[in-house]
């Protein structure tokens, strides 16, 4: 082999067109890079934004007040639509928190080296995600603040709550999921608090971000800590990527109501997760990158693998519809079959159609490369995924329980102004968390991405056919 | 390196295929004393061994799609094995020639109330020449794929370069959803029309975890067995290809034991007339049994034998874990097919053995001979040094 620089060798390889990391920045130009926008001043457009966000917040604020006051009678939820609006935005918010766990647990424990840039926004996002879906179920109760009940705690009264049903298995799910996804997300914040420590410009934050920084001097021995505790949650991250869908597909599955009773939603539903949270990683991303100028560090090859993901996991959601649809046939069941066509020409058969455009049809464009790589195109598909998959959860709970078994009994479903402020209301309480987070936090794990340029010149070195430094150390 | 082109295994295929040849023959004649036992042993046969060929196909497809390097270097034999699809082409003539004798929808003359109602119903889907159809459909799609990749793989040994590379990336992700449906169909086919009553969207999964976990038992134990000999992937593999193939292993496990729970746990709690009589004779009968064995020995022990990553680093114990998943793999089969024709509890009969025996010994010689006459790695794939390099952090 040829010795040829570095930096020609990688792009000698012409299948991996683009890099993981633009250029070679040194420690120094990093941290400075990746730092800078929590110390610069706010902008006019950001105070804009958060003001807009704001507003929304209060909007969902008084949706959350109205729901306490009145009661769920303040919702558009009937019998049989007993549940519409609130759980579908429920089971849509915790499909959104997916994509972090994926992203920094699987992906980990895959090697993934690109998963390195992008696990500290997905984290974020899964948090602040877990925290809208978690208010929902809590609201649905309808005495909410009797929530604890569904704690199993040995009351005088002696009354447990019954684990045949799915609500107190929800109730483990999410609080695991909310736990272990906030330590993870924590555990890998310390260095980089550490760093914050160490270069923030007043004495206040130098105090504040060194109180969250646990006394971090990153010795060799804290980071032999951290990398073994670091594995550790990845491990127990990994069962809770599959887990905590699948016990939110359990609330549907476990019942007989046709749409609902099929054994496939378990995985069916995970890969709808996935599907939902890589498209809404896209959605924050393409426009973070560019304000935060980190364009070098989160690149072009991050959004194209992110795509990727959508289309594979957009595949699996299309074939659970194909199992759906063909069971729903071979069955013989006349309320199954019904179920499905009422879909395709019922009342709801609209939102069918967008369902399908957005689930299935809009994926199929990232069998393109330069589908992947055109920013537009990713940012608006990302949004219709996200569209699409609220559908789909509403198709599959709000439609099919509008009409069950017996005609007398079906009832329209119509959303009152209360389940809109809660829809839209907690998507800008999510947004307005986010931008927090984009202000006082560093959005990409300042010393991972050290480490990952420490590795890609080794890897450069043997691609060029020289001994890298440090070769023969382990 | 000594990668060479492969002229060995000449007693390999005698033997495997003697052995193969005379439990077909033996089970053929115990098909003429009893055809539906004969039958119904060879389908559960038939469906393991195909199984690990279709699995085989599949995790090529998805190192392709995910443009995995560390694996390129086992990636030869991975290659192969889906080469002995033609030869399952055939081994399924005697299933489509005995149909009637285990698929009960095609002479439902015997049948009553709701079976020959399910039967009628499904007609337009369940009949022989539609049956036939879709099992070519099934078999030329699975060779179509499985032949272009290995082809375009052993091109690639003499003409070098990226291109051959793009192509079988570009065709294995492609190939993917074709796989995922035709094995999803071939599934209710082959096995979940047994009892035309029954259906579960997540068949087609349940038969895919078991089968994916097979091949990445197969791919381990041949890893094992060619350690010592300098020519075979085998030798190449360091003990952090092992390990993740050991990581495979786990994972799988436990996939497996999450479609298997969830399928079981989703239809004995709605209790649905439609569904719940399958998993009635499958575990009020002596056949729970079976089903207990299968949570232990098919999740339990190996999943914390797993665990550890010393046995995940030892190519001889790993086998050994993954010939016990193996076996679980066949009982799981077993315990699938066996109680459409022996309701009343398991009932073993030598020619399960024989068939498997036979299937597996054919199999086995035509990928040894089919492993003939090529490279036995990749030689010129550009990412091989980095295969034969692999040291995660």
């Amino acid at each position: 082999m040829s010795s040829k620089p570095a930096t020609a060798a990688i792009a000698l390889d012409p299948l991996e067109p683009v890099p993981v990391l633009v250029g070679r920045p040194d420690d120094r130009a990093l941290t400075e890079s990746l730092v800078k926008p929590l110390y610069a001043p706010m902008t006019r457009g950001w105070k804009m934004l958060v003001t807009a966000l704001a507003a929304g917040m209060g909007f969902w604020l008084l949706s959350l007040a109205t729901t306490l006051v009145v009661g769920i009678g303040a919702w558009g939820n009937n019998i049989p639509v007993a549940w519409a609006f609130d759980i579908t935005t429920f089971v849509w918010w915790i499909g959104i928190g997916h994509a972090g766990t994926l992203i920094s647990a699987i992906l980990l424990l895959f090697q993934q080296k690109w998963r390195t840039s992008i696990n500290r926004f997905a984290e974020a996002m899964t948090l602040f995600a877990v925290a809208m879906a978690g208010v929902y179920p809590i609201i649905h109760l309808g005495r909410p603040w009797f929530f604890w009940w569904l704690m199993p705690y040995p009351s005088t009264t002696q009354l447990w709550p019954n684990f045949k049903s799915a609500l107190p298995w929800d109730v483990f799910a999410i609080s695991t999921y909310a736990t272990v996804s906030f330590l993870f997300w924590f555990m890998g914040l310390i260095p980089d608090l550490a760093t914050l420590r160490d270069t923030a410009p007043t004495r206040l934050k130098r105090t504040i971000y060194g109180i969250f920084a646990f006394g971090w001097r990153g010795s060799a021995r804290h980071w032999q800590h951290y990398r073994i505790g670091y594995l550790l949650m990845a491990g127990l991250g990994t069962p809770l990527v599959v887990s905590v869908h699948t016990i939110v597909s359990f609330d549907f599955a476990i019942s007989q109501l046709p749409g609902w009773h099929t054994t496939i939603f378990p995985p069916y539903f995970v890969a709808g997760a996935i599907f939902s949270g890589f498209a809404m990683v896209l959605t924050l991303m393409i426009p973070a990158r560019k304000v935060l100028g980190i364009e070098h560090v989160i690149t072009m090859k991050h959004l194209d693998n992110m795509a990727k993901v959508v289309l594979a996991t957009g595949l699996m959601v299309s074939y659970g519809y194909a199992m759906e649809h063909f069971m729903a046939w071979y069955g013989g069941n006349k309320y199954e079959a019904f179920a499905f066509l009422n879909r395709w020409n019922g009342p709801y058969a609209a939102i069918w159609y967008v369902q399908l455009v957005c689930n299935v049809l809009v994926p199929q464009l990232f069998w393109f490369p330069s589908m992947r790589r055109n920013l537009v195109v990713l940012f608006v598909a990302s949004i219709l995924v996200n569209v699409g998959m609220w559908i789909e959860r509403f198709t599959i709970i709000a439609v099919s329980l509008t009409r069950d078994f017996i005609p007398s009994s079906w009832a329209m479903y119509t959303p009152t102004w209360v389940d809109w402020g809660l829809l839209f209301g907690s998507m800008c309480t999510f947004g307005m968390l986010f931008l927090l987070f984009l202000r006082f936090l560093p959005v990409v794990p300042i010393a991972e991405v050290k480490e990952l340029r420490r590795e890609l010149d080794h890897h450069d070195a043997h691609a060029a056919g020289q001994p890298a430094h440090g070769e023969g150390t382990p | 390196m000594t990668a060479t082109t492969f002229q060995g295994g000449r007693r390999l295929i005698t033997m495997a295929g003697a052995v193969g040849a005379a439990g077909l023959g033996l089970t053929a004649l115990g098909g003429l004393a009893d055809p539906r036992q004969a039958l119904a042993s060879y389908l559960v046969a038939f469906v393991f061994w195909l199984g690990i060929a279709l699995g085989a196909l599949i995790l090529l497809g998805a190192f392709h799609a995910s443009k995995a390097r560390w694996p390129v270097v086992l990636r030869r034999f991975l290659e192969t094995i889906p080469l002995t699809l033609p030869l399952f082409a055939v081994l399924f003539i005697p299933l489509a020639l005995g149909m009637r004798h285990i698929f009960s929808w095609v002479d439902p003359s015997g049948a009553t109330g709701e079976l020959l109602h399910a039967i009628e119903y499904k007609r337009p889907y369940l009949n022989v020449p539609f049956f036939l159809v879709r099992a070519a459909i099934y078999f030329v799609v699975w060779i179509a794929v499985a032949t272009l990749l290995r082809r375009w793989s052993v091109r690639q040994d003499t003409e070098g370069g990226h291109r051959l590379t793009a192509w079988q990336r570009r065709l294995g992700t492609g190939a993917l959803p074709f796989l995922a449906l035709t094995l999803s169909f071939a599934s209710f086919d082959w096995m979940m029309s047994l009892d035309p009553r029954f259906y579960s969207t997540m068949f087609g999964i349940y038969w895919f975890a078991g089968s994916f976990l097979a091949c990445f038992a197969v791919l381990i134990i041949a890893a094992a067995a060619t350690r010592a000999d300098p020519g075979q992937f085998g030798h190449h593999l360091n003990a952090d290809h092992v390990h993740s193939l050991g990581k495979f292993l786990l994972a799988f496990t436990a996939f497996w034991a999450y479609i298997a729970f969830s399928q079981f746990m989703l239809i004995w709690i709605a209790n649905i007339p439609e569904e719940i009589p399958w998993y009635v004779v499958r575990t009020d009968s002596p056949w729970g049994r079976v089903g207990i064995f299968l949570a232990v020995a098919h999740f339990a022990i190996p999943f914390f034998l797993l665990l550890s990553r010393d046995l995940k680093r030892n190519p001889r114990r790993l086998a050994a874990v993954a010939v016990w998943l193996l076996v679980a793999h066949f009982v799981d089969l077993h315990w699938v097919i066996m109680p459409r024709i022996h309701e009343a509890g398991p009932h073993f009969s030598w020619l399960d053995l024989t068939a498997f025996v036979g299937v597996g010994g054919v199999a086995l010689a035509f990928l040894v001979f089919r492993m003939r006459g090529v490279a036995t790695m990749p030689v010129r794939d550009p990412y091989l040094e980095e295969s034969l390099r692999y040291q995660p952090q």
